[in-house]
């Protein structure tokens, strides 16, 4: 089991390595995508809010696997020079920045209106009660849920690399030793470890930091 | 981007029955998946340490791997005898796609997956309940069975609709990753239809079917049964949401990750 490792460990490793890159590509830009959505979505106009909601709704509800379908050979074949990684890390990203779009909108939500309008009779205004009293405190609310997010988006991954063949994650790596050794049980067994890892420290991260900056409420 | 291929031939009936494929895949495992983790919950607040390790094990690990992780292993590591033997019994009333060999392993999977899911979506909701409730069915001379089956599981469970139905549609979204195991699903006939799947036939008509906005097709179809179920969820939940004793002021922050 262990001389598996050691005997292919240059491919887990590249693997392990590939997959964490996409990942902290992809969670940048779900983030900021995510953000940009979010505050479409409470906005005080009612069309914006809308089409932000329509975004969420069709980016939520669209499987994974069809995204990276469009993305890559989808593109490609429509005569758009798009490469694998570029293609990976925008699919992964839109579809997980609905999902924070949605955890940042509950999260400006879970502040107590209270919060905002003692701002407003304080004489602040509205991007000021927005910037420095509500979302100080929605950033807080949210660390926990964004923690999960990250987590399915480590597990995501797996769906780019089993898709799109430009891209050796941890899972292909692991296929490929696979088919070169033919110890299926050891090679996958080893890809679970290299997951488990990355999301176990994904989850201590998030964890310490939602014991120093989270408030009861 | 041309999309004449939906209106010629089969071609949309083609995807419409291999999308019913997917619903029909959910739906078992769905029902599957129900049935191991309710046990799973009620195993995760056993007051007996071995067992409830047990059942937090199989959540954990089974939570936090990749599905197409386990579907991809299992396809490879299921007993020959398994699969041919599920090939050649399979009910004839089955469409093909469900008579394939690797059938087993993509339900399979899917069902570890969202058992552990489900396991904790359950036991949040019973833990949810206010805890008067089973102390007040204990004061009343209850025994443990009797709490649970009485007063916390009719109230638990109607919490957790909601929830499920959410899952359903996670659920739904996954079952497209069989089509990585050679299932013949969605997305699988989509990338025949499209001629991107190796396999010769590509579509039965003259006119192309490019992948782009086959796949595009596919997305709007799995919008619009998505959005049925989430606006089903979020009504159960507005309405359930009176008639249960649940612990008040709950943080409204959503707890709905990717998956």
């Amino acid at each position: 089991m262990f001389e598996l490792f050691s005997d292919n460990s240059d491919q887990f490793l590249s693997g392990l390595w590939v997959t964490t890159r996409l990942v902290a590509a992809s969670f940048l830009v779900a983030v900021v995508l995510g953000t940009l959505i979010a505050a479409l979505r409470v906005a005080p106009n009612k069309w914006v809010n809308r089409a932000g909601g329509v975004y969420v709704e069709i980016f939520r509800d669209t499987p994974l696997l069809v995204l990276l379908f469009i993305a890559y050979p989808g593109l490609r074949r429509s005569g758009v020079e798009i490469g694998a990684w570029t293609a990976g890390i925008a699919a992964l990203g839109v579809y997980t920045s609905a999902y924070v779009a949605e955890v940042l909108r509950s999260g400006v939500f879970a502040v107590a209106r209270g919060q905002a309008e003692a701002g407003l009779s304080l004489g602040f205004t509205q991007p000021q009660v927005m910037r420095r009293i509500v979302l100080p405190q929605a950033a807080r609310t949210v660390i926990g849920p964004l923690g999960s997010i990250t987590i399915a988006m480590i597990k995501n991954s797996a769906i780019v690399g089993a898709s799109i063949v430009a891209l050796p994650d941890l899972l292909k790596e692991a296929r490929i030793v696979n088919s070169n050794t033919f110890q299926t049980e050891e090679s996958f067994l080893w890809a679970a470890v290299g997951y488990l890892l990355l999301t176990i420290t994904v989850t201590i991260i998030f964890r310490s930091l939602e014991s120093r900056y989270a408030v009861r409420r | 981007m041309s999309f004449e291929w939906v209106w010629t031939d089969n071609n949309l009936r083609f995807l419409a029955e291999a999308f019913l494929i997917n619903f029909e895949i959910a739906l078992i495992a769905m029902v599957l998946a129900l049935a191991v983790g309710l046990p799973l919950a009620l195993m995760s607040l056993s007051t007996i340490a071995p067992v409830r390790l047990a059942a937090k094990l199989w959540v954990d690990v089974f939570r936090n791997l990749p599905l197409i992780l386990m579907i991809l292993f299992l396809a490879l590591q299921m007993p020959e005898s398994l699969k041919s033997g599920w090939q050649d019994n399979a009910p004839g009333f089955l469409p093909d796609a469900l008579r394939s060999q690797f059938i087993l392993a993509g339900i399979t999977g899917l069902v570890l997956y969202n058992s552990a899911v489900l396991a904790e979506v359950f036991r949040a909701g019973i833990l949810s309940l206010a805890k008067g409730q089973q102390e007040a069915a204990a004061a009343l001379g209850m025994t443990y069975g009797q709490q649970m089956r009485l007063v916390v599981l009719p109230q638990g469970l109607r919490r957790m609709v909601p929830a499920t139905v959410s899952q359903l549609i996670t659920l739904n979204k996954d079952t497209t990753l069989v089509s990585i195991i050679a299932i013949q699903e969605v997305v699988r006939s989509g990338r025949i239809l499209s001629g991107t799947a190796g396999n010769p036939f590509s579509g039965g008509g003259d006119v192309q079917a490019p992948i782009l906005s086959v796949m595009i097709v596919i997305g709007l179809m799995f919008v619009a049964v998505n959005l049925t179920l989430s606006r089903l969820s979020r009504r159960l939940e507005e309405r359930g949401a009176e008639r249960t004793a649940t612990t008040p002021a709950a943080p409204a922050v959503a707890e709905t990750a990717p998956a």
